[in-house]
Order: C-alpha cells, then sequence, then structure tokens
C-alpha cells in the first residue's frame, strides 16, 4: 500500500506542463505576485493574507464593497466580468470556511458598479472593517 | 563484534525481504509503475505547479544565459545565470524574493503562453553581470503587480539589496 503511494507520489512529481484554467491565470497574473500561490500573503511587509481571512470581510457592513474598491481589484486591467469570476473564485478557493452561509456571489453588475469608486484611503477602511470582523469574532 | 552484528542485521533484512517479497510482486510493482507513468497525465484532474516549479516536460530551445532567451521576455535586471546562480534558482548567499511580479511569454518552440515569475534573488548587491531589460507587456508602476520597474527585494523577507533576477515558468495558458 505503501509502496503504491509512493509511486504515486513520485508521478504527481513529475507530471507534465499542465494547462492553467483561465481564472486561475488571471489570478497568476494580477494577485499572485503578492498574495502568493496560496493566498498567505506577507502581513509583515504589509501584503494583506487571504487564505481563510478574506471570507471574514463579507460578515461586516462595507466589507463586500471593500474587496472591489480595493486598489488591487478596482483598478486591475481585468474586465468587470473576469473580476467578478476572479474575486468569487479566490472566495471559494481560499476562505471557503469563512463565507456566511447565505453567501451570495458577485454579479458583474455590481462588480462594475463598485469599482467606479475606488478607495483613496485604504488602510483606513481597512482597519475599520478588520475592527469590526474582530468585534465579531468576540461576540460568537 | 561490530562485523558480527552488522551480519545479523544483513541477514535479518534480506531474509525478511525475502519472506515478504516475490518476484511477480517485484513485476507486478514495476508494470503499475509504467502503466501509471503512462496513463497519469491523460487523467482529467486540473494540475496546479507548486509555486517556482520547473517542469520536465517543457519543449523549448535557447541560452538561459542570453537576453535573448524567450522566458526573459519581461525581465528588467541581472541575469541569475551568469550570477552563479541559474535562470530558476538564485546564486549562493543570495535569497528568492516569494513576493514578485508575473508576466507571460510566448514559447516560440510550441507557440504557447508561458506565465513566468520573475522573482528577484536578494542579499548582496548587484550582480552586474548579463543586464537585460525587455517589457513584454509591463505597465507603469501604478500599476505595481504587472510592473518589472520595481525592486521586489523591498516586499520580501529577504530585504533590499537586489543582486539579479530568475524566470521562472508556473503554468501555460489554455
Amino acid at each position: 500500500m505503501l509502496y503504491r503511494f509512493m509511486v504515486f507520489l513520485c508521478l504527481l512529481l513529475v507530471s507534465p506542463v499542465f494547462a492553467t484554467e483561465q481564472v486561475k491565470v488571471d489570478y497568476m497574473l494580477n494577485c499572485q505576485g503578492c498574495h502568493l500561490p496560496d493566498g498567505s500573503g506577507f502581513p509583515a511587509r504589509n501584503v494583506p493574507k487571504i487564505n481563510d481571512e478574506v471570507g471574514k470581510f463579507l460578515h461586516v457592513e462595507g466589507g463586500r464593497d471593500y474587496l472591489i474598491q480595493v486598489s488591487g481589484s478596482a483598478q486591475s486591467d481585468l474586465s468587470s466580468e473576469r473580476l467578478a469570476r476572479l474575486i468569487n473564485w479566490m472566495l471559494v478557493t481560499f476562505s471557503a470556511n469563512e463565507l456566511p452561509s447565505d453567501f451570495q456571489p458577485y454579479s458583474v453588475n455590481e462588480v462594475h458598479q463598485l469599482r467606479q469608486t475606488p478607495l483613496i484611503n485604504v488602510n483606513e477602511v481597512r482597519e475599520g472593517l478588520i475592527k469590526k470582523i474582530q468585534e465579531l469574532e468576540l461576540e460568537s | 563484534m561490530i562485523t558480527r552484528w552488522l551480519d545479523n542485521i544483513t541477514e535479518k533484512s534480506v531474509r525478511q525481504g525475502a519472506r515478504k517479497t516475490s518476484r511477480r510482486g517485484f513485476l507486478q510493482g514495476v508494470s503499475t509503475l509504467l502503466v501509471g507513468a503512462v496513463a497519469y497525465p491523460l487523467l482529467p484532474v486540473f494540475r496546479q505547479g507548486a509555486f517556482a516549479s520547473e517542469s520536465v516536460a517543457l519543449q523549448e530551445e535557447g541560452d538561459p544565459n542570453k537576453c535573448s532567451y524567450w522566458r526573459h521576455c519581461a525581465i528588467d535586471g541581472y541575469l541569475c545565470g551568469c550570477c552563479g546562480g541559474s535562470s530558476t534558482s538564485c546564486p549562493p548567499g543570495t535569497v528568492v524574493s516569494d513576493i514578485t511580479w508575473i508576466g507571460t511569454c510566448t514559447n516560440p518552440t510550441d507557440g504557447r503562453d508561458y506565465i513566468i515569475s520573475y522573482n528577484d534573488c536578494c542579499g548582496k548587491g548587484g550582480c552586474g553581470n548579463c543586464p537585460c531589460q525587455r517589457d513584454a507587456r509591463d505597465t507603469p508602476i501604478y500599476r505595481p503587480q504587472n510592473s518589472n520597474n520595481l525592486n521586489w527585494c523591498t516586499g520580501s523577507q529577504a530585504d533590499t539589496p537586489y543582486h539579479c533576477s530568475l524566470s521562472v515558468v508556473i503554468g501555460v495558458r489554455e
């Protein structure tokens, strides 16, 4: 059994070049450079951690808007359609456990509207939201 | 004393091996490996490459230590291959910056677009060998995620001094 598992592992390591799906390519080209492949970011240098975190923003007022208005989203060169798909994918991929039970994916229209007003004072807004999230976590 | 102990250990393990395995079992294992190796890439599973990993199946031509090498299509810096490392690994004494910028280059050998991670190697002063600046799809600095004109070492665990840059294939576009 162990032997077969080892064989399987070896095969995994030598798997050939894979085609990458479009939403993943969008993540790689627009987010991964800083937020890293697993979404862990680099908090010591102010690159927010996404995995196990990003879904929490949907629990507090303003959080849903923030995820689109933050400069990395709003000012990316992605179309609103691709941005919506990317953010929905990131929420489900990196933070499924933190999503609200009534989670509604972003629509293209919603994303398009929100990104018309990108945030100027990102850090301030972010800190406010994180404070609200922490209060929510203390309550529960 | 020691040789006797070694003898005992060896004898024990060989006998145990003989009891537990058979020649057919060995053949079965090898066959499984062969069939598995052929069948595995055909399975309809999405495979995501690990960060900064290289694929063995990539077909390509060219010299990684020349600026004209296809993967360097959006690089801006010194080629690590000329600085004691390679195009995919940092020279000794430097640390790879995980935080980086990522672009795409067309591989002329197979005509496909590959996703390239241009990680900087940091911790030593500028290497100075093989300077190379090519700016395919590079964006102005106000779109930092797609700009090669940044010292990515400043945003990483490696810290500021910039030494050279890598060109690592991390995916391929469909």
